[in-house]
């Protein structure tokens, strides 16, 4: 079920609302959203509800295990099994043909075919997301950072919750559980406009701008080999903005959900095209993510504490399976290996005070390098990014202008435009203190019927694939 | 060196910060800037007039596009639809048929241009109509077919059936599935107005088609431009009119020259479901004694150069399929994708894909010669 969808907005969303707030019991809220959030999931596809129920019922019984023992060896064999079962799945169902795939390229390459089958493995959608959001709750509970807890209904609501289900953020439990423990009693007008407000953001910035990119971006990565100079950069800062606005787009929409059924999410984005290093960008890009891959494998690798070589190979590891977390492709990797390098390399220009001090062209210079990198994450193979990275630099000349007003019409140019000032200059929802007056609820009213009227065909989010 | 990596208030090892799990919430933002601001009044009046708004905007377009009706998915009439109403017209006319018609010609709006009159010169028969309506499918000669049938069960008729290279599709027209004339014949595949109506009329694209729609019926008169003959062939006025007429033949080709290089190079694998109307229509008219003439359409030269060029499969395969199909059911199969073996010339087209009406003459001409005697008494 997407979030901007017909059957969403007008079967699903409002039963939830009403049922959520009339039960005011807790464990029998708790048990409606968890029931709730699983018939959002079984919409998709039913058969895959066991395996999230699994991943559950695992880190559970694993967290509670490692809580109860003190001997280093139990918790870690509890921590070791509750990881193998998770990355297991994962693995399984998201990188087993990848892997066959680049087995049987290689064999091929060296003169020794394997001929391994293709399994044709479908993914689950949000295996991703809630995989690794159960992980970092057992892996806190081993730390002894958080307590686990023994109400079933309380951890399976915080793996479940519709909201950041299938695409995030990803969410800590230390973050949930207050929330989980005590409920909102009731739906005040200030979580009912906060929710209101970054719901209709989201939907706005999904359907009214990505999706309207959407169409000239994926038409000009299928016709690179006609591109251009100005196609080539339209493509990359084009993709770059369609996927800034649908991400952070549905981030808005399960933050406002969230405020909505009574619950808080963090931050995901905080105008990241706004950066001025790429450090800086990764704290602000998809931030739940970054965090987690902080959090769990980049200061247990070792952080920055192990010297400059170190900490620069600690860094192209994370972004490597950074980069892998996104998708079983290679570009996905190639993409996290770029961001990794140029993390090391930031690291070691800053350390010997070679970074050029105008925020200015620290600006521009990230900017340019996250849209360079971002043409790896979209084209279909790495023979594609490449050409169009090359033809960004000019080596293909400029497209004639027939072909200009083919692929890049005037309304695209505009969108464009003004999506990349905004991007750049404008503050983002989390930043903007709309005062909640009367006529901007009739604004927000309205944008919002705007862009229900745009769901005519439902377009998929692009984490949705991750 | 400092970490280039987002850093965490502090950077040591697990299980040696003071309290990481307060200092990690605090480090994670739950509080956006607008909920800092302490007014719940305002925020009540904010998100009832947001609600409101919502459902206020979103009724209004559900009435005006109901009311207006552009896709005549609800049957008022009111206005004309927004898209060509020729299947009822086509049924209206049929209707009205004082003699069975000899020969029928079926297919898309790329047969519109087919005379009867002009086919009756070169077959002899006596008698034509001209069935083939907007975005003609299967499942609307199929209606047709049955219609001028129960007309005149006892007619002998000879058929015309211009198809593309996919020769059908398993969908059926909103505007045929309405027509009740269309209902006994489509079963439970006719549809009335659903819940998934409800969405298209919520959409931009009917709000942008019932605006034009009532645009064109303050401005001038409010009906359509497209006006037939009784046996089914194009008035000449209406020829003015025609949604095909490219203001640039020249730029509608190289937008199909464009669209063609990002085809795949072979159809969909043609399915039962695609093909059921199909099926059924072949196998009336062969219970009836027909055999039918199955025409694949002609296309722009330069368009059927740059196919042949890339290797596509299309023609082949469509041809494949029909012969196929023969096996089990009777019909002639006349392919006039290339336009130089039945003499057509490239400047008589009103776009990439529609011939004008020298052009189907033309081709009239080849397929009768073409038809192994399907089309002569």
């Amino acid at each position: 079920m997407l979030f901007n969808s017909y059957v969403f907005l007008f079967g699903f969303l409002p039963p939830v609302l009403v049922g959520c707030w009339a039960l005011r019991v807790k464990n029998l809220r708790l048990l409606f959203l968890t029931l709730a959030s699983w018939a959002f999931y079984a919409w998709w596809d039913w058969r895959f509800l066991p395996l999230m129920l699994s991943t559950t019922t695992v880190d559970y019984v694993a967290a509670l295990m490692i809580h109860r023992t003190d001997v280093a060896r139990r918790r870690n064999a509890w921590l070791i099994g509750s990881l193998a079962v998770n990355l297991g799945l994962l693995g399984y169902f998201k990188y087993a043909d990848f892997f066959l795939n680049s087995l049987n390229g290689i064999g091929k390459a060296i003169g020794a075919p394997v001929g391994l089958p293709d399994l044709h493995i479908l993914l689950p959608i949000g295996i991703s997301f809630y995989t690794f959001n159960s992980m970092s709750y057992t892996i806190d509970v081993w730390r002894k950072r958080v307590e686990p807890t023994k109400h079933i209904l309380e951890y399976s609501t915080f793996v479940a919750l519709f909201p950041h289900l299938i695409a995030g953020p990803i969410v800590r439990f230390v973050d949930l559980q207050p929330q989980l423990r005590a409920p909102r009693p009731k739906l005040t007008s200030d979580a009912a406009g906060v929710g209101a407000y970054f719901f209709t953001c989201g939907l706005v910035k999904k359907l009214l701008l990505a999706d309207q990119l959407s169409p000239h971006v994926d038409a000009l990565f299928s016709h690179s080999s006609q591109l251009g100079f100005l196609g080539s950069w339209a493509a990359a800062v084009g993709y770059s903005l369609q996927l800034y606005f649908d991400f952070s787009g549905y981030s808005d929409m399960a933050v406002g959900l969230a405020w909505l059924i009574g619950f808080r999410f963090p931050q995901n984005f905080n105008s990241p095209y706004k950066a001025v290093n790429v450090s800086d960008f990764w704290r602000r890009w998809h931030m739940s993510l970054s965090a987690w891959f902080r959090d769990y494998l980049f200061i247990p690798l070792g952080g920055s504490r192990r010297g400059a070589k170190r900490t620069v190979v600690n860094l192209v590891v994370t972004m490597f399976l950074a980069g892998l977390w996104h998708g079983a492709a290679w570009t996905f990797v190639v993409w996290g290996l770029v961001h990794g390098l140029a993390l090391g390399v930031h690291g070691v220009l800053k350390n010997l005070g070679l970074t050029p001090k105008s925020v200015i062209v620290n600006r521009v210079v990230t900017f340019l390098y996250v849209v360079a990198a971002f043409v790896i994450f979209r084209a279909p193979n790495l023979h594609v990014a490449g050409r169009i990275l090359w033809r960004m630099l000019g080596t293909a000349g400029v497209e004639s202008w027939s072909t200009l007003q083919t692929f890049m019409p005037g309304r695209f140019v505009v969108l464009l435009l003004a999506l990349l000032v905004f991007a750049q200059f404008a503050p983002n929802t989390w930043e903007l203190k709309l005062k909640p007056r009367l006529v901007y609820g009739l604004v927000t009213g309205v944008a919002a019927a705007v862009a229900v009227m745009s769901i005519a065909v439902p377009h998929p989010f692009i984490y949705f694939q991750f | 060196m400092e970490s280039s990596f987002p850093t965490s208030p502090t950077e040591n090892v697990p299980g040696s910060v003071a309290d990481p799990t307060e200092s990690e919430r605090l480090h994670r933002n739950l509080t956006p800037a607008i909920a800092e601001l302490d007014d719940p009044r305002g925020f009540f009046r904010y998100a009832v007039a947001a609600l409101v708004a919502l459902a206020v905007a979103l009724c209004g377009v559900f009435m005006f596009n109901a009311i207006v009706d552009p896709l005549s998915l609800i049957g008022w009439r009111i206005v004309p639809p927004a898209v060509e109403t020729d299947r009822s017209i086509k049924l209206d006319l049929i209707g009205k048929l004082k003699t069975n018609p000899q020969v029928v010609v079926l297919g898309s709006s790329r047969s519109r241009q087919a005379e009867p009159a002009f086919i009756d010169k070169l077959t002899g028969l006596k008698t034509g109509f001209n069935a083939g309506v907007t975005g003609g499918d299967a499942a609307d000669a199929w209606v047709m077919v049955r219609n001028i049938a129960a007309r005149f069960p006892h007619g002998k008729r000879a058929y015309i059936w211009f198809v593309d290279y996919k020769l059908a599709t398993a969908g059926i027209n909103p505007q045929l599935a309405q027509d009740p004339r269309s209902r006994p014949y489509l079963g439970n595949r006719s549809v009335s107005f659903s819940l998934a109506d409800v969405g298209t009329y919520l959409g931009f694209q009917a709000t942008d088609a019932s605006y034009r729609v009532l645009k064109a019926c303050i401005e001038g008169p409010c009906h359509g431009h497209l006006y037939y003959h009784a046996d089914g062939s194009l008035k000449g006025a209406a020829l003015k009119y025609l949604p095909e007429d490219a203001p640039s033949l020249k730029a509608a080709v190289a937008q199909k020259l464009a669209a063609v290089k990002h085809q795949p190079r072979s159809l969909a694998p043609f399915t039962s479901a695609q093909l059921s109307y199909f099926d059924e229509t072949l196998a009336f008219m062969n219970r009836h004694g027909a055999t039918p003439v199955i025409v694949l359409n002609p296309i722009y030269p330069s368009v059927y150069r740059l196919l042949q060029k890339r290797h596509s499969q299309r023609e082949a395969e469509a041809l494949a399929e029909l012969h196929k199909l023969q096996k089990r059911y009777r019909f002639v199969v006349v392919d006039c994708s290339n336009i130089h073996v039945w003499g057509g010339k490239a400047r008589d087209f009103n776009n990439a894909t529609h011939v004008n009406r020298r052009n189907m003459r033309r081709m009239l001409r080849y397929i009768v010669a073409h038809s192994d005697g399907a089309l002569t008494r």
